[in-house]
């Protein structure tokens, strides 16, 4: 069993990256709140998990991803729509003074929110976190071919929708 | 990858995600090596799992089976509908009276006399086989 150390080790490790990943999936922050919770309890009373772990920030990924369906799942039989479940809430980004780049975000937040969850999760995934498909593939449990289509689809989907602001902005710089 | 891509991939990505309240490390934290929070994940209950891998089952298309429970529904109550309620006709004959008995027998014999093949042996009545003693056999060869 881990001491407190590891724990409080693997939070500050990969604590960020698992709150960024669980809030652009739940768009909620208390939900957000509940999820990194329960992954850390959870390693907290299993440290085994971790034993023949390789790429610890993988799995913590595929952790926090099975958790947040899971969450998704129980939320899908009250919300409508898993796309509503995360169209309207908070944003997973940081807030700025910049009005430029505050309608960027919001329009950025908005676009990914509409994506559906497995594209998104690949797009954070290879953007925000800088992974490979390779290392997406196996937080997702998914082929690493799957993972570069999702990824284009969803690129592509973005690109379309904020290419009217995009363009107006690199013609402003 | 064009140069587009590229450019487009790279302003998605500067831009800085929300950063984790410095709070919750302390609640997470605090959370997780508490062994009474520990045991709020312990082993879940056989009906949790089963509500779980129900909803496993059922959420990629819940309108689907809602949709398939629905028709089996209306099946079953069109069935229920539709059966026959009237009682089977065995049911009705009642068992013939004995007047009827005696006209049919009567009906029987004229049948019987105008084809010419009329016994006035009752066919119904069962001839009796009753064995006798072997001492009275002996006693009727001796005669």
């Amino acid at each position: 069993m881990p001491g407190s150390l590891d724990i409080e080790r693997l939070y500050d490790e990969h604590a960020q990256p698992l709150y960024a990943f669980l809030l652009n999936f739940t768009r909620d922050e208390a939900d957000t709140r509940d999820l990194l919770q329960e992954i850390f309890i959870k390693l907290a009373r299993k440290p085994k998990l971790l034993d023949d772990i390789r790429e610890e920030r993988a799995f913590l990924i595929r952790l926090a991803h099975n958790a947040a369906i899971d969450l998704m799942r129980r939320r899908g039989t009250r919300d409508k729509t898993k796309e509503n479940f995360a169209a309207e809430k908070l944003s997973p980004f940081a807030p700025t003074n910049d009005p430029d780049e505050k309608v960027f975000r919001a329009e950025l937040a908005n676009a990914l929110g509409e994506l559906p969850e497995e594209q998104r999760s690949v797009v954070h995934l290879k953007l925000w976190e800088g992974l490979t498909f390779e290392e997406i593939a196996a937080a997702l449990d998914v082929p690493p071919n799957t993972a570069a289509s999702r990824y284009r689809y969803g690129l592509d989907k973005l690109r379309e929708r904020l290419r009217p602001l995009y363009e107006e902005m690199k013609k402003a710089e | 990858m064009n140069d587009e891509t590229e450019q487009f991939e790279s302003r998605l990505s500067r831009q800085p995600l929300r950063q984790i309240p410095r709070e919750w490390r302390g609640e997470i934290l605090g959370a997780a090596n508490s062994p009474a929070r520990r045991s709020e994940v312990m082993p879940a209950s056989f009906f949790s799992v089963l509500n779980s891998q129900l909803s496993a089952l059922f959420w990629p298309h819940p309108k689907a089976w809602a949709g398939l429970a629905a028709v089996w529904v209306f099946i079953f109550a069109v069935n229920f509908s539709m059966r026959d309620r009237t009682p089977m006709i065995a049911e009705k004959i009642s068992p013939p009276s004995p007047e009827m008995i005696v006209e049919l027998k009567k009906q029987q014999r004229m049948f019987a006399e105008l084809v010419g093949s009329y016994e006035t042996q009752d066919a119904d009545q069962r001839k009796i086989f009753s064995p006798k003693p072997r001492s009275e056999r002996v006693e009727i060869l001796m005669t």
